[in-house]
């Protein structure tokens, strides 16, 4: 099987039923995404299939050929200059120092990313029920919270210059 | 990036070789490359010693205290600086602390010192494992000292090799210049040494607080950026060329012992290398994990399945009375003075509940003829390599266990997962990675014991509390781990009496405790018995105070001691209760309630906000103020973030958390039937430090938890009336 991750192309073992989670981790190496659950309860295996967030542990691989795979290891750009650009939530995450031991921390920053993408000026509600259904047991709830809150404002900042250019 | 979580050669070949100099300094002798190594004998109180040493014969390693330097330093060539040290980060921001209160000393620019996480071969070794809130409070002392000794060290080799007086030299970043325009760095004088190094007599001079510049800023720690890319490798993500996944057979019931195994089903199974099957233990290793977990299904086994258990036994076992009490705080004549009166008395309890760190177990083990390699998300790595030799039959100093990071530990990571996977590569001669999954964490791990209290007080009529006693009756924690020897020495165990005594200045008080021997596996959690010892202390002081008709937090500041550690539960009192703005007005529906607590030399306070669902009785907590004094803060930002946690902890604890025990089995299946916290129901949490004059760092990982349960039972009973004495609470 043929899966595009990260933009690139990556040819794994053909099992149609194997859990995304499994390839990225065991097979590709991209261990950034985490298992925690495999259920799809906690939500650290949460990755981007056409940017859209989903739990990787409860994700055939027959239901994402041919789509468009983002990890974490896939968040962050190279800039102009050829050096990595943190995309805005974790910057976010670094500057309000949100994880501590880290584990759920993919999963919260790809569900952050997604959710902002598709609602870039949220309310406080809306970033709880995003965020609320990811599990964090060191309980960074507090941070995870003023981090997204933060991600967005700075987004809503830098989008207008984009644009612009 | 696939690379980088493959596991490397941790650089034994040759284990550092110290000589002893006077008063406790070790300086590395076989140092590559030239440079300079120094260690330093953490203080060890003598009575301890003798005891760790005594039982260390009888496999009691872990919890002791070895002869070997707790901290190390290397002086490179290129003037970086190295500092080894035994404890492992989950997340509590050690590495980073550390590195502060070491660069205080060192004088060395930020950037020029790195943390390494030593391993069993490389780096300082301790027995006693990273927990207990001790990491930083136990190294503060003896690192400053290394690395003012260090420095000091390199100063004085300046002043031969510059050939100038002592007073020219002027420290500048990573070396030294003179006052005539010479200058030095600390890679050359480690490089141009030709004689031996030697400790100054002396003590080097240390800074007082007032002069501290890196100890007490709110730097950012070392390991964040790590985990914001998915760089971080922890002991689920390491891998070793040809490694292969392990999974193993668990027993249906807590007392379940295996009695056959029939392995010819599962050898079949697609994926299969091997299906390991010595005595108690039968597992399997297999291409992939699924295949593994999927194999597991078709391993036949016959169980004996022991006495078939339900909760209701487990709490009558538990319950404290009878004979076998250990009095642990006495004063007066406690029996006496409650005995007739106005006694007033309540009991509490509290269940099992399951850390579930949320990366589960795991380990990587390649295990030799002639040695192992064991790579583990551990906070014990000197106890895994006595557990794998055991296991494996390997003598110990041919293993070498290299700690990861941790994703979450809480107690939990001992060390188990790390001899299944040795036993497993040892079966099949391939390095075998095992990651337990979440139903096995769940179930087969340990957990925080059942507790049971039974308090009883009488008050004076102007609300002075006269006599009280506390009796807890409680499954092992600490004493799990113990010997039978140094449970002797130790005499009631002193994980589960953590936040048992009463801190309150009482002419008659008694603390007792009943250990319960109870059939399913109990050890540490975070706090250990503090959560459980002060939900019921501190919700029964509120019963008191209730009764004397005064306010809580009137009630205790009355009857606080007038010592030194009653004036810091006081100046905590008020910090957490000014901030919380007690007795103000708050939201219709909502009400406060307060605790506090003393632990690891750490006091702390707790006002939570709560109001309850008229619906469903469902109790929510809005906001948490925590204040703490722990001493001089290494890192304000790093110590809030713990109370941030703990605060976290506390809420789910106090609210869902429980692990029931029917027919014989651990009622648990996967975070369906033990859901944790999430942001929906967290309370914001308002994190205050209170630093009452302490010169030194007390304990911070774990005491801001106690306080958090109590106060919750206090607030809901403001708010209804109603006085709920059993975690989880509930008002159903």
């Amino acid at each position: 099987m043929k899966l595009n991750v990260n933009g690139e192309e990556k040819t794994v073992k053909d099992n149609p039923s194997m859990p995304l989670l499994w390839t990225l981790r065991d097979e590709l190496g991209l261990t950034g995404t985490k298992f925690g659950c495999g259920v799809g309860i906690c939500g650290a295996c949460t990755v981007h299939v056409d940017g859209q967030a989903v739990r990787s542990c409860i994700t055939p691989l027959a239901t994402v050929e041919g789509k468009e795979i983002h990890t974490i290891e896939g968040l962050a750009r190279i800039d102009a200059t050829g050096s990595i650009a943190l995309h805005v939530v974790q910057q976010a995450f670094i500057d309000e120092q949100v994880p501590q031991c880290g584990w759920c921390m993919s999963g919260q920053i790809m569900t952050a990313a997604a959710f902002l993408e598709e609602n870039p000026t949220p309310n406080s509600d809306e970033i709880v029920e995003a965020l609320g259904q990811n599990y964090c047991r060191c309980g960074c709830y507090t941070r995870i919270f003023t981090a997204v809150e933060k991600a967005a404002r700075e987004s809503a900042v830098q989008q207008p210059m984009e644009s612009a250019t | 990036m696939t690379e980088k979580n493959t596991a490397e050669s941790a650089n034994s070949e040759e284990k550092q070789r110290w000589h002893l100099s006077r008063r406790r300094f070790l300086i590395g002798a076989g140092l590559a490359g030239g440079g300079l190594a120094l260690g330093y004998l953490f203080g060890v109180p003598a009575a301890r010693l003798r005891i760790a040493e005594s039982t260390d014969e009888g496999g009691g390693g872990f919890f002791s205290q070895s002869n070997e330097p707790l901290a190390w330093f290397e002086v490179k060539p290129d003037s970086s600086i190295t500092l080894y040290v035994p404890k492992v980060e989950m997340g509590q921001g050690v590495h980073t602390a550390l590195k502060q209160i070491a660069v205080e000393e060192l004088g060395a620019p930020w950037d020029t010192v790195t943390v390494m996480q030593g391993t069993t071969s490389l780096g300082p070794q301790d027995s006693s494992g990273t927990q207990g809130s001790t990491s930083v409070s136990s190294s503060f002392t003896p690192l400053r000292e290394a690395a003012a000794t260090l420095r000091e060290m390199l100063r004085l080799e300046a002043v031969v090799q510059l050939k100038t007086p002592s007073g020219s030299l002027l420290s500048q970043g990573a070396g030294f210049t003179t006052t005539g325009g010479k200058s030095i760095t600390f890679g050359e004088i480690v490089s141009n040494k030709v004689d031996a190094w030697e400790v100054p007599e002396g003590p080097a001079p240390l800074k007082s607080v007032s002069e501290y510049e890196t100890v007490g800023q709110s730097i950012t720690r070392g390991d964040i950026p790590g985990k914001v890319t998915g760089e971080a490798v922890y002991g689920y993500d390491v891998k070793l060329p040809g490694m292969k996944f392990g999974a193993v057979l668990r027993p249906p019931t807590i007392e379940g012992q295996l009695k056959s195994v029939d392995a010819t089903t599962a050898e079949q199974m697609p994926g299969v290398v091997k299906v390991v099957v010595a005595d108690d233990f039968a597992g399997l290793v297999a291409n992939s994990r699924i295949e593994a977990w999927a194999a597991l299904n078709e391993l036949q086994a016959e169980w004996d399945e022991g006495k078939l258990w339900q909760q209701e036994e487990l709490e009558e076992l538990v319950t404290a009375g009878g004979p076998g009490g250990v009095t642990i705080q006495k004063k007066g004549n406690a029996n006496r003075a409650l005995n007739g009166g106005n006694v007033v008395a309540a009991e509490y309890r509290t269940p099992l509940m399951v850390q579930t760190p949320l990366e589960a177990q795991a380990a990587l083990a390649d295990v030799r003829e002639d040695g192992a390699r064991i790579w583990a998300s551990t906070q014990a790595q000197s106890r895994v390599q006595e557990l794998v030799s055991k296991a494996t039959g390997l003598d110990q100093e041919t293993i070498e266990v290299v700690p990861t990071l941790l994703g979450g530990g809480f107690g939990r990571k001992l060390g188990d997962v790390a001899v299944e996977a040795a036993r497993l590569s040892k079966g099949s001669g391939v390095p075998v990675h095992l990651g337990w999954n979440r139903p096995e964490e769940l179930r087969h791990g340990f957990f925080a014991p059942l507790s049971h209290h039974r308090l009883q007080a009488t008050l004076d009529p102007n609300g002075r509390i006269q006599a009280i006693k506390h009796e807890l009756g409680s499954g092992d924690i600490l004493f799990a781990f113990f010997s039978p020897l140094l449970t002797a020495v130790f005499g009631a165990d002193i994980g589960v009496s953590r936040g048992a005594r009463i801190e309150y200045d009482v002419p008659d008080v008694e603390t007792v405790i009943w250990r319960r021997k109870l059939p399913v596996k109990t050890g540490s959690w975070r706090g250990l018995g503090f959560l459980p010892n002060v939900f019921a202390v501190e919700s029964f002081m509120d019963e008191l105070a209730n009764e004397a008709d005064i306010d809580p937090l009137q009630f205790r500041l009355m009857n606080l001691p007038g010592t030194e550690r009653g004036r810091k539960m006081g100046m905590v009192l008020e910090a957490a209760t000014n901030g919380a703005n007690w007795g103000g007005s708050l939201p219709d529906g909502r009400a406060q309630g307060l605790a506090c607590a003393h632990d690891f030399g750490t006091s702390v306070a707790a006002v939570a906000e709560v109001s309850v669902d008229e619906a469903t009785g469902k109790i929510r907590v809005h906001h948490i103020t925590s204040a703490m004094d722990c001493g001089l803060v290494i890192n304000p930002d790093g110590a809030k973030a713990q109370m941030e946690g703990n605060a976290m902890w506390g809420v789910s604890a106090t609210l869902t958390e429980e692990v029931r025990i029917e027919n014989g089995r651990v009622a648990l299946n996967n975070f369906e039937t033990y859901p944790l916290l999430t942001l929906k129901e967290a309370p914001t949490v308002e994190a205050i430090l209170v630093n009452t004059g302490g010169q030194e760092p007390t304990g911070v990982g774990e005491p801001p938890i106690g306080p958090v349960g109590a106060a919750i039972a206090n607030a809901v009973f403001s708010l209804t009336g109603q006085r709920l004495r059993n975690m989880p609470l509930s008002l159903a």
